[in-house]
């Protein structure tokens, strides 16, 4: 191979030990072809969250192998394991919290990718593919929050858990036997936790692995779309490599995020409530803060009764789910500047204020509840 | 077509040497300048601008030799080869090598006939492996998906408990539930009791005794219409979470659910949100002691008729 350093330029072990692998795998080639990636017009801090979700699922994949030296999946040893994690094991409290918070921040993320993507016009030709898959990579993240929301078996996890596969269930001719497969019965119990259990550490993670692989393969097939002005000229001009200004970017974000989950787990540590029963008590059942806007909208009148139910929980998100797979297909128009594509901008606009409009008035509610 | 590597160079005046090098442009993907060895007297980079015509094995310039050698030296330094940048698609665009590069063709695969059969042959293979482990696979995840419901009475409590007519009462039980290997362990739920007043007796059974059927379709207990006492299901059929009995501003005494905030009256029936049915009522009897049995049934949440899951 060209690019083999001569052996009489060897000085160092490490030196030595370097020119050895290289020799075998080409590691120099492999990290200038990993590292030399040209970013038209340049790095920018707006295209720092996939490597941040990157990071952040990372950082999950860690702590929850950790949080699995000591949890048990059973309905007699989920809570009480989990509250040993809390209460005994040092740093157990930090590991779970920082946990759940990665949680919420991994939602928030996929949130400003899909954003940073939409409005910078990103998933138009030749990107169709990579928006398709990072659909499927949000679904899971969502299937992340779900299942993992059930394994602390406590009664929020319990009802949180109930009220979401009431759901399911009203999928159209699937929906019993989704309902019932997850459950594992007929109501939530030791095979419901079984089940997510394994759901959560090795079928969703598996898929995670697989599809993110795929999203980065298919992102380097296309190359990264860069800004939506300037010309080719202008382009060039300020085009870099991806290391070293979009990777510093890239740490520089990554250490906020983790400093915020840090914080977060810090000041707002994971407490559990009762063990699950179905007697919730005086406990009034809500999902995680990311599933409020549609726990908060099932409250709506409009959304009442079979039909209304069926079009508030399944036919509503599962539309708008659908017309963000074909968002690549109908919107042809090579046009990437969002100040020039009106109804993207307002759909943008309109779809997250009502989620902010919903969200908040499910937090407004509570205190009417007490 | 793109100007060859090793081809010669002609000025408008003479020949000048070959191409040894050839620059891509990152974005349009095309060939921006060739690198001219200039026999000897070292390289420069020429714009494809400069360029008139482009033939197999010659490229023709506009220029002059003089013009070209007035051209600054070429800085190979400002460059990078492809091997060691990524710049997804451009490989496609190169058509500038001086000839293929081959390798020997295995001398047992140069006549192999039905290569189209082998590969399908693999697939046949793998469904072969694969079409056989869908049931057992299916069966073996199903296995705890049915079970068959249980209609035994269950004592939850005494009528004393309920002072005031039409209002509801939460009555507290646990049932033992014995799920696949684990040992039977009990359970707590909760039923709301009403001990109703003729006008909320009829709203509820209208003026009909009420059947509840077992799974064969044969009846397995029936509600009296005059008798006093109604038990509910402690779920609520909107999306299953556990209502209470609650003082409504406007609606006054009622149960409410305070996930999607249905609202129902005493006899179940739902005043307001979203709920699609009223309250589930479950079969009850009341001893002459005044001990309260009941069959503890769960219903599937959000559907407008029931369909009895536990």
């Amino acid at each position: 191979m060209s690019d083999t350093p001569s052996a009489g330029t060897q000085t160092t072990v490490a030196e030595k030990v370097f020119a050895f692998v290289d020799e075998r795998v080409g590691l120099k080639l492999l990290a200038a072809k990993m590292l030399n990636e040209a970013v038209p017009g340049g790095s920018r801090w707006a295209y720092v969250f996939g490597s941040i979700l990157l990071f952040i699922f990372i950082m999950q994949a860690v702590t929850g192998v950790l949080l699995m030296f000591y949890y048990v999946p059973t309905a007699d040893h989920a809570y009480a394991s989990t509250q040993y994690i809390i209460h005994d094991i040092d740093y157990g409290w930090f590991l779970l919290s920082y946990h759940f918070w990665g949680s919420s921040a991994m939602v928030v993320c996929v949130f400003a990718h899909m954003s940073q993507v939409f409005l910078w016009g990103a998933y138009k030709k030749p990107r169709e593919l990579i928006w398709l898959v990072g659909l499927a990579l949000f679904a899971l993240v969502l299937g992340f929050g779900f299942t993992g929301y059930l394994l602390p078996w406590d009664q929020r996890a319990y009802w949180a858990t109930t009220v979401g596969v009431e759901i399911i269930d009203k999928i159209p001719v699937l929906g019993d036997f989704l309902a019932r497969f997850l459950k594992g019965g007929p109501i939530p119990g030791q095979m419901t936790l079984s089940r997510f259990f394994v759901i959560h550490v090795m079928v969703l993670p598996a898929a995670l692995i697989g599809l993110a692989g795929l999203h980065l393969f298919l992102f380097r097939c296309a190359g990264p779309a860069g800004p939506f002005r300037g010309t080719p000229t202008e382009l060039k001009a300020k085009t870099d490599y991806f290391f070293p200004r979009q990777i510093w970017k890239d740490v520089v974000g990554m250490a906020v995020v983790f400093a915020c989950i840090s914080a977060m787990a810090f000041w707002e540590p994971v407490v559990l409530l009762d063990e699950a029963t179905p007697d919730p008590g005086d406990y009034h059942p809500e999902p995680e803060w990311y599933f409020l806007f549609i726990f908060q909208h099932l409250r709506l009148k409009m959304f009442s009764g079979q039909f209304g139910q069926f079009l508030g929980s399944i036919a509503f998100p599962g539309a708008l789910g659908v017309m963000l797979m074909l968002l690549p297909f109908f919107d042809r128009n090579p046009e990437r500047n969002i100040f020039k594509r009106p109804f993207a901008l307002i759909g943008w606009v309109v779809l997250t204020a009502s989620i902010l409009l919903f969200t908040v008035s499910a937090i407004i509610n509570r205190s009417f509840l007490d | 077509m793109q100007p060859q590597l090793k081809s010669k160079v002609r000025c408008a005046d003479r020949e000048i040497g070959e191409v040894s090098k050839v620059i891509m442009d990152p974005l349009s993907h095309e060939v921006s300048h060739l690198v001219v060895s200039m026999n000897g007297t070292g390289e420069r980079q020429v714009p494809m601008g400069a360029v008139q015509t482009v033939a197999d094995d010659l490229v023709q310039l506009r220029s002059s030799s003089s013009e070209v050698l007035s051209l600054p030296p070429f800085k190979r330094d400002d460059y990078v080869t492809l091997h060691e940048v990524e710049i997804p698609g451009l490989e496609r665009h190169i058509h500038v090598t001086p000839g293929e590069v081959l390798v020997p063709f295995p001398e047992l695969e140069r006549n192999v006939k039905r290569r189209t059969f082998f590969a399908k042959l693999t697939y046949v293979m793998g469904l072969f492996i694969g079409l056989p482990l869908v049931f057992p696979v299916m069966k073996f995840l199903m296995k705890p998906m049915y079970a068959p419901l249980d209609n035994r009475w269950l004592k939850i409590g005494n009528i004393g408990k309920l002072k005031f007519a039409d209002t509801g009462t939460q009555f507290q039980y646990r049932r033992m539930v014995k799920e696949a290997y684990l040992a039977e362990a009990e359970v707590e739920k909760n039923a709301w009791l009403i001990k109703a007043t003729p006008a909320v007796l009829e709203k509820v059974y209208q003026g009909k005794d009420m059947e509840f059927l077992g799974a064969d379709g044969k009846v397995i207990w029936t509600n009296k219409k005059d008798m006093p006492y109604l038990a509910f299901s402690g779920k609520c059929p909107h999306l299953g979470c556990a209502y209470k009995w609650r003082k409504h501003k406007v609606l006054g005494q009622v149960f409410l659910c305070p996930c999607h905030l249905s609202i129902y009256d005493a006899s179940g029936q739902v005043l307001d949100g979203p709920a699609p049915r009223p309250l589930d009522l479950l079969p009850i009897q009341v001893s002459a002691s005044g001990e309260v049995q009941i069959i503890d049934m769960e219903f599937k949440a959000g559907t407008k008729s029931q369909t009895r899951i536990v």
